[in-house]
C-alpha cells in the first residue's frame, strides 16, 4: 500500500535556479496558480465588464464574499480604521480559500498543507501587526505587554507571559492551517488506500467514507480560511486598539 | 512527512506563494475590490434613499388624505347649509303665500260683506220708502181725511218701525 503521505511530496516541473536559490516551479506552485487564476478571474472578469446596480448571480456571490469580509474587518478592527485593511484581508481570505479548495481536486496539491507556506504568511502577518502597532502608537505600543488593571507586582511575570502569548499567535496561526489541511488529506488518502486495496465487497465502505469526508473537507477549506482571516483581523484590531 | 523532509523545495514554495499572493492582492485591490465596494455602497445608499423617499411619499399621502378629508367635511357642511337655507327660503315663501292668500280671502270676504250690507241698506231704504207711501196711501184711504203734517210724520215713523221690526223678526227666524 502506498504511503498516505505520499501525495504531499513536491515534484519539480520546471527547474529554475537563480544564484544558489532553488526557485523551481513544482506541482504545488502550479496547483496554487490554477486556484488563483480561477478565483482571480471570478473577481476580475465581472468587475472589468462593469457592475450593475441590480446584481446577477456571479456579482451577488462576489458582493456577498466582499461584504462578509468587510463586516468581519469592521467588527474586529472598527469601521474607520478597518477600511484600508479590507483589500488585504479579503485577498488573504481568497488566497487561502483558493489554495484549500484547489487541493481537493484529485491529483492536485494543497500548498497550505506546507508548514513553510502557512508559516511565512503567519510570520508576515505578525510582522505586519508589529509595524502597524509601532507606527500607530510609537513606543507606547509596548504597553500591549502589560494588560490593563494588573497589580504592579505582577508586571515582571506578566511581560514574559505576554511575549510568549504574542509569539504563540503566528505559530498557532501557521500550525492550525497546516495541520488541518494535512490531516484532512491524510484521512482521505488512508480511506482511499483502504478502498483500493480491500476487496470490492468491503472496499465500498471506506470509499463511501471518502465521499463524506470530501464534503467535510470542502467545509473545512472554508472554515480554515475564515479562521485564518478572522484571527488576522483580531491581531490587527488588538494592536490598533491596544487593549 | 514530506513537508519536513523536502527542505530543498522550501525556497521555491515560499518565493512563489508570496509572489503569487502579492500579485493577487495587487490585482484585486486595483481592479476588483473598488468597484465591488463602490457597488455595495451605492446600493446601500440607493436603498436608504429609496426608503427615505417612500417614507416621504407616505407622509405626503397622509397629508393629502387629511387635507382631502377636511375639504370633504367642509363641502358637506356647506352643502348642508345650502340645503338648510333653501328649506328656510321655501318655508318663508310658503308662509308668505299663505299669508297673502289669507289676506286676499279676507279682503274678498270684507268686500262681499260690504256689498251685502250696502245692498241690504239700499233694499231697506227702498222698502222703507215703499212702505211709507203705501201706509200713507192706505191710511188716507181709511180715514178719508187729511191729517196734519205732524200726525202724518208720526204715523209714517210708527209704520216704518213696525215694518222694520217685522222684517227683522222675519230675518232672525
Amino acid at each position: 500500500m502506498e504511503s498516505p503521505l505520499h501525495h504531499f511530496e513536491v515534484h519539480t516541473i520546471i527547474p529554475i535556479h537563480i544564484g544558489g536559490l532553488d526557485l523551481s516551479i513544482n506541482n504545488a506552485v502550479v496547483a496554487m496558480w490554477v486556484g488563483l487564476v480561477v478565483i482571480g478571474s471570478m473577481f476580475l472578469l465581472p468587475t472589468r465588464k462593469g457592475l450593475s446596480l441590480v446584481p446577477g448571480k456571479l456579482q451577488s456571490v462576489l458582493e456577498i464574499a466582499v461584504e462578509f469580509i468587510r463586516n468581519l474587518v469592521y467588527e474586529f478592527i472598527g469601521e474607520e480604521e478597518g477600511r484600508k485593511y479590507v483589500p488585504f484581508i479579503a485577498s488573504l481570505f481568497l488566497f487561502i480559500l483558493a489554495c484549500n479548495l484547489i487541493g481537493l481536486l484529485p491529483g492536485s496539491y494543497t500548498i497550505t498543507s506546507q508548514l513553510v507556506v502557512t508559516g511565512v504568511f503567519a510570520t508576515g502577518i505578525f510582522i505586519l501587526t508589529l509595524v502597524i502597532g509601532f507606527s500607530k502608537h510609537g513606543m507606547h505600543f509596548l504597553g500591549i505587554l502589560v494588560p490593563p488593571g494588573i497589580p504592579k507586582v505582577l508586571i515582571p511575570i506578566m511581560i514574559p507571559i505576554e511575549i510568549i502569548s504574542m509569539l504563540a499567535r503566528p505559530i498557532s496561526l501557521a500550525v492550525r492551517l497546516f495541520a488541518n489541511m494535512t490531516a484532512g488529506h491524510t484521512v482521505l488518502a488512508v480511506l482511499f488506500g483502504l478502498a483500493m486495496t480491500g476487496p470490492l465487497w468491503l472496499g465500498w465502505l471506506p470509499f463511501g467514507f471518502t465521499v463524506v469526508i470530501n464534503g467535510l473537507e470542502i467545509a473545512i477549506a472554508f472554515i480554515q480560511a475564515y479562521i485564518f482571516t478572522t484571527l488576522t483581523c483580531v491581531y490587527i484590531g488588538d494592536v490598533i486598539k491596544l487593549h | 512527512m514530506p513537508q519536513f523532509e523536502q527542505v530543498s523545495v522550501f525556497g521555491s514554495l515560499i518565493f512563489w506563494s508570496v509572489i503569487s499572493f502579492a500579485i493577487l492582492f495587487f490585482m484585486l485591490k486595483k481592479f476588483a475590490f473598488p468597484p465591488i465596494l463602490a457597488a455595495l455602497d451605492d446600493r446601500e445608499k440607493k436603498i436608504r434613499g429609496d426608503i427615505e423617499a417612500s417614507e416621504q411619499l407616505k407622509q405626503d399621502v397622509e397629508k393629502i388624505k387629511i387635507d382631502l378629508e377636511e375639504k370633504l367635511a367642509a363641502a358637506h357642511g356647506k352643502a348642508e347649509t345650502i340645503v338648510q337655507l333653501a328649506q328656510d327660503e321655501a318655508k318663508k315663501l310658503q308662509e308668505k303665500t299663505v299669508q297673502e292668500t289669507e289676506a286676499k280671502v279676507k279682503q274678498v270676504q270684507r268686500e262681499a260683506e260690504q256689498e251685502i250690507n250696502s245692498s241690504r241698506s239700499k233694499l231697506l231704504q227702498e222698502i222703507r220708502s215703499y212702505t211709507a207711501a203705501l201706509t200713507i196711501a192706505s191710511t188716507e184711504k181709511f180715514l178719508k181725511k187729511a191729517l196734519d203734517d205732524s200726525d202724518k210724520k208720526r204715523l209714517v215713523d210708527e209704520s216704518i218701525e213696525q215694518v222694520i221690526q217685522e222684517l227683522e223678526k222675519n230675518q232672525q227666524n
